[in-house]
């Protein structure tokens, strides 16, 4: 019944929406929105108390990694939701129904038990947020829209070859059936399934559902698409979109685990998220934009994730998830960041941001604060997840990938701080008109609970990343 | 069955190894729509065969959806230009090679799958997975970006002849879905290639070079 609303109300909020224009459809956006954020939060306070929620017979089920994700899929809805009227003004019908039926199929992914259904909803999110991306019309949105459905398509589509070479392995050993792609059914059935069939379906899986992740070599849709959507989009797809990858990915890991043995999933886990970050790191080196600067930064850190994910143990996943959720705080304030000062020097590139920290009074502390969070700079909660990634590296003996993981962080780390120096200081010039402290509110808010996850971890924290990582571990 | 599933299998990568060799646009038109309409034949041989009669509805929404409606909207996106692509890519018999290629390394690699299976339709899986795999290649290799949408198709056909062959058919949601999904990125590219069309008057994905770096 949670559930059901869950997913009911962002559709709702898409059809109406879809019919207003002006005032209305603002008031219609901040419904939807409240009411999304609201719900998401009940069914992960619901689950984070020990409940599982399902619905439509079994259909959809939130477990706690779901719920997990579900919580911060509102998060980073409501934290894009604050920033966008700014820029759907003037063009609310090409901007809100697709932002809500963007947030909908993203919480459809990671509520339903139906991996088919899973990847039909994950192939939904890149349709759902091509015009989003497209949404200013230029050249340069034009051919990232075009290159982001194009490759994360294909992706997908490898990654649907991946899951029908799952169906038909457990179809050959139990006949299959409506419910032979649900995940609780699959989970039963894997110590029986046929190994080098998994391995095979499993390459395909991690190629596809690792385009959507970004990880690299498949990542090159990614920094276009994000630095041209408008800034609450790019918030919702770097900040949880990519999450979203990895979730699919997790999902079928406990499976290969046990049908085709732990080393696979782990051996390819590490690769993608070493290349990954060697690929950011050396973008990192130099950048010119800053927001494709943000991009390739969730490369990276979508890359160490998949190392946590990959070395598992307590601290590995628990680091991993935790993870996404720091970066998604992060990196979703900095994007909307972003999108203000792009408008007040009217600029992508970062050689023409000076004086930032004059010439925004508010927005400019505000993003030098989260870029040192995002860096990985105590006491904010990315230090703590980076740490419990590689230390569940060094603790799971692989300890050349542990110590090239941390070299890559360093000079990623270097590389931002020495393109974000010349952005902070200089020449202000004419002070830009901030808007009232309180648009700012929630952005603070995210940086405070960074501090949360870095400092002392809230109560129940800890319990709740126990219960995904014994989700997700055979 | 088996004769009849095999041989549809393989005059449906006989399609596909032919639409990887002409260049000519409204011919891969034609050999995307034929080859649709075989996959709704293996459809149905497999529905009359094993009594899956769910298999019916899928073949007739993979006739209005592949062989009527798709093939009409590639015809729109590319009217008005040239059928080939700008300059004959690398040599017909190159491009053919890397097919026969391809169709041999899938033999290979599908091999678990194929010792695995039980089904009469069995033999057609490396026919399906290979037109899968030349279906990518069409795509990652296609100069414009009706060329690539093909490929997409392409690959997108070859996973669903591998869904019917190796496991007769996916769940009904599932199939559903990817009904769905094939629908809506076809109207999505197609608004997206009228938009590049628009702008740069050429369908050639080469001048899509804005964003490095």
């Amino acid at each position: 019944m949670l559930l059901a609303a869950l997913l009911l109300i962002p559709l709702l909020g898409t059809v109406l929406l879809l019919r207003a224009g002006g005032r209305l459809a603002t008031v219609l956006h901040a419904a939807t929105t409240l009411a999304t954020v609201t719900l998401a939060g009940t069914v992960s306070v619901a689950v984070a108390r020990g409940a599982t929620l399902s619905g439509a017979a079994g259909l959809f089920r939130a477990d706690a990694l779901s719920a997990w994700m579900i919580g911060l899929i509102g998060v980073v809805a409501g934290l894009a939701a604050c920033e966008a009227p700014r820029y759907a003004h003037g063009a609310a019908r090409r901007f809100y129904p697709f932002f809500h039926l963007f947030v909908f199929t993203m919480l459809l992914a990671v509520t339903t038990d139906d991996l088919g259904v899973m990847w039909v909803a994950v192939e939904g999110t890149t349709l759902a947020s091509v015009f989003l991306v497209n949404f200013e019309r230029t050249r340069a949105s034009l051919e990232a829209s075009y290159k982001y459905v194009l490759i994360c398509s294909v992706g997908i589509a490898l990654a649907f070859l991946g899951t029908v070479l799952v169906y038909f392995a457990d179809v050959t050993r139990f006949g299959g059936g409506e419910h032979a792609l649900r995940w609780t059914v699959l989970q039963q059935a894997a110590p029986e399934l046929p190994g080098p069939i998994v391995e095979l379906a499993f390459v395909f899986l991690l190629v596809g559902y690792g385009t959507k992740a970004g990880l690299a070599p498949m990542h090159t849709w990614l920094p276009d698409a994000h630095s041209e959507a408008p800034a609450p989009v790019s918030a919702l797809m770097s900040g949880i979109l990519l999450a979203i990858g990895v979730y699919a990915i997790l999902r079928f890991k406990p499976i290969v685990d046990v049908a085709a043995g732990p080393a696979i999933a782990r051996r390819w886990l590490v690769g993608l998220g070493l290349l990954s970050m060697a690929v950011a790191a050396a973008f990192l080196w130099n950048p010119r934009h800053y927001k494709r600067m943000l991009a390739y930064s969730s490369v990276e850190h979508l890359g160490l994730v998949s190392l946590g994910v990959g070395f598992a143990g307590p601290w590995g996943l628990a680091g991993a998830m935790l993870h996404i959720a720091n970066h998604a705080l992060a990196k979703s304030v900095l994007f909307l960041l972003s999108g203000r000062i792009r408008t007040a020097y009217a600029s992508p590139e970062i050689e023409a941001v000076r004086g930032l920290l004059g010439r925004l009074p508010l927005s400019g502390p505000l993003f030098l604060a989260a870029m040192l969070a995002l860096l990985g700079l105590p006491p904010f909660g990315l230090f703590v997840t980076e740490i419990m990634i590689v230390g569940a590296g060094f603790a799971a003996g692989h300890t050349v990938a542990a110590l090239a993981a941390l070299a890559l962080l360093v000079v990623a780390f270097a590389g931002v701080l020495r393109a974000l120096q010349p952005m902070l200081h200089g020449e202000p010039g004419q002070r830009a008109r901030e808007r009232r402290t309180w648009a700012s509110l929630p952005l603070i808010a995210a940086l405070v609970v960074l501090l949360f996850t870095g400092l002392a971890w809230p109560p129940g924290l800890a319990t709740t990343l126990a219960r995904i990582s014994a989700v997700v571990t055979p | 069955m088996k004769d009849l599933s095999n041989f549809l299998a393989f005059l449906g990568l006989l399609t596909t190894v032919l639409m990887a060799w002409r260049q000519s646009r409204p011919a891969r038109v034609r050999l995307l729509a034929l080859q649709s309409l075989l996959l709704a034949a293996q459809a149905v041989t497999i529905a009359a065969f094993t009594a899956r009669w769910g298999l019916l509805l899928v073949a007739v929404t993979l006739v209005v959806l592949k062989v009527w409606w798709i093939p009409r909207a590639l015809t729109r996106m590319g009217a008005g230009e040239p059928p080939r692509p700008l300059e004959p890519g690398r040599s017909a018999g190159v491009r053919l090679l890397v097919v026969g290629a391809l169709i041999v390394a899938a033999y290979a690699v599908v091999l678990p799958v194929t010792a695995s299976s039980t089904l009469p339709t069995r033999g057609g899986i490396p026919l399906a997975f290979a037109m899968a795999l030349v279906g990518l290649a069409v795509c990652v290799t296609g100069r414009d970006a009706v060329g690539q949408i093909f490929g997409f198709l392409m690959l997108e056909n070859g996973i669903f002849a591998l869904g019917l062959l190796a496991a007769h058919g996916l769940p009904g949601l599932v199939e559903a879905g990817v009904f769905l999904d094939v629908l809506v990125v076809v109207l999505v590219a197609e608004a997206l290639v009228m938009q590049i069309r628009d702008r740069h008057a050429s369908l050639d994905v080469d001048l899509l070079r804005e964003l490095r770096g």
